[in-house]
């Protein structure tokens, strides 16, 4: 039996939470919210964090209701991500790790949103579709490893909408995501962008700057916002369903999971669903408490590792900005 | 580029921070240290601990290299000697995990 506390704080989400025995007992979050036309900015994001952490970590550990004795290993996110907020997370992990004597493990974030997803829908051996604000991935598994079979070459599909929510200076609350799939859904008029995939590569910084330069006028030109939402998401979302397809008919496998903060879109969802049920595939997603960043994904990549003999050195306890999700071997999966 | 003079000397702080016992010294070390200075920041940060006080040595040609690199370590200081406020005291004399 293994529980593990998690800390999560890549990008302008701090999550804290608690599992054991992939049982989540808290599952904590708090979020910098910039205001509309405004990205958020590593500094100003980690200043968030700093404000917010210990507070997040007090909630956490009174919802979880397990004293410090009963946790068998603190886990952080070691990276990818942004490098001031993920190492001042860090700190209070590591903080916390010493002052309960309990050992310490960086986990890949982008593994925690994999093994996250497989744990609460149930998929064995899925294609992995990981779309976030920093990641754009499309990742099968074979032999210990998370393989990338087709990624974004620029800029990731939920940086891509982001942008282009702070071009028509649509709010970001609760997320730039979440208002533009809201507007799309009245959208009626469909505008032709660039569709840009590339072999199992995609690319959206052409489409956004396409958007940046154009949307004034197709405002103009009697283009609703609603109208402009729904086209973007309809082409990005195209994008990703083909390279998925690709690597699902490649890989001959029969299950799609999709994770990260982009995948709690139910229009991405509905259409990945067709293309599976085309192919007899069976689709897996979650909601937005799992899909968006949280420190229960970590906590429960880190028991998975722990479980499995998985230690790390307090020498190694640092962050890295850039860590790929096929570095790490995936010694807890047994097939 | 080119407006700031390079001064041949390397600028140098020795700061001392006291701690109330060792363990604390020692955890507020542990942390601090597995965090290597950027690359490009031109700063070479050394620590030590010597019973309770933690001390750190800065050095960089320039005082904005030096300024940048004490506020991110006096930031972190803080949030440190905040969390072990905030958990409270630790259970063991020596951290067994490392």
């Amino acid at each position: 039996m293994v529980t593990a506390i998690g800390f999560e704080g890549s990008a302008n989400k701090l999550g804290i939470g608690v599992i054991r025995d992939g049982k989540v007992l808290a599952n904590c979050r708090t979020t910098y919210i910039t205001p509309p036309g405004e990205g958020f900015l590593p500094k100003e994001t980690a200043q968030h964090h700093r404000q917010k952490v210990l507070s997040v970590l007090k909630q956490c550990l009174e919802e979880a209701g397990v004293s410090p004795s009963e946790i068998d290993v603190v886990c952080y996110t070691k990276g990818p991500g942004m490098g001031a907020p993920l190492s001042t997370v860090a700190v209070v992990a590591k903080t916390v790790a010493q002052l309960w004597n309990k050992p310490i493990l960086g986990v890949n974030h982008c593994i925690g949103h994999i093994e996250m997803g497989r744990l609460i829908t149930g998929a064995k051996n899925p294609t992995v579709l990981y779309v976030s604000g920093g990641n754009t991935q499309v990742i099968a598994y074979a032999r210990k490893r998370y393989r990338i079979f087709g990624e974004t070459i620029d800029i990731a599909v939920g940086n891509c909408l982001d942008r282009f929510a702070r071009v028509i200076k649509i709010s970001n609350d609760p997320s730039p995501g979440y208002n533009i799939e809201q507007l799309a859904k009245h959208g009626k008029k469909f505008v032709q962008l660039p569709y840009c995939v590339k072999g199992m590569d995609v690319s959206f910084s052409g489409i956004l700057t396409y958007m940046e330069e154009r949307t004034s006028n197709l405002l103009r030109s009697g283009f609703t916002p609603e109208d402009l939402c729904f086209s973007l998401q309809e082409t990005v979302f195209a994008m990703l369903v083909e390279t998925t397809e690709r690597a699902l008919a490649h890989c001959n496998s029969s299950e799609v999971l999709i994770v990260g903060g982009v995948g709690c879109n139910v229009r991405l969802q509905e259409m990945m669903g067709e293309m599976c049920k085309e192919r007899g595939a069976k689709l897996f997603a979650t909601d937005e408490r799992f899909c968006i960043d949280n420190g229960i994904m970590i906590a429960h990549a880190g028991a998975e590792m722990f479980q499995a003999g998985v230690r790390m050195r307090w020498e190694d306890s640092g962050i890295t900005q850039r860590y790929r999700t096929d570095e790490v071997e995936t010694v807890w999966r047994v097939d | 580029m080119g407006d700031e003079v390079q001064p041949k000397e390397q600028l140098k702080i020795n700061i001392e921070i006291p701690f109330p016992d060792k363990r604390t010294a020692r955890i507020a070390y542990d942390v601090l240290r597995v965090d290597k200075e950027p690359k490009r920041s031109g700063v070479v940060k050394n620590l030590s601990v010597n019973e309770t006080v933690l001390e750190a040595e800065f050095s960089a040609l320039l005082a904005r290299q030096l300024r940048v690199a004490i506020n991110g370590f006096f930031d972190k200081l803080d949030l440190i000697a905040e969390t072990i406020e905030a958990i409270g005291p630790p259970v063991s004399d020596s951290y067994s995990h490392y």
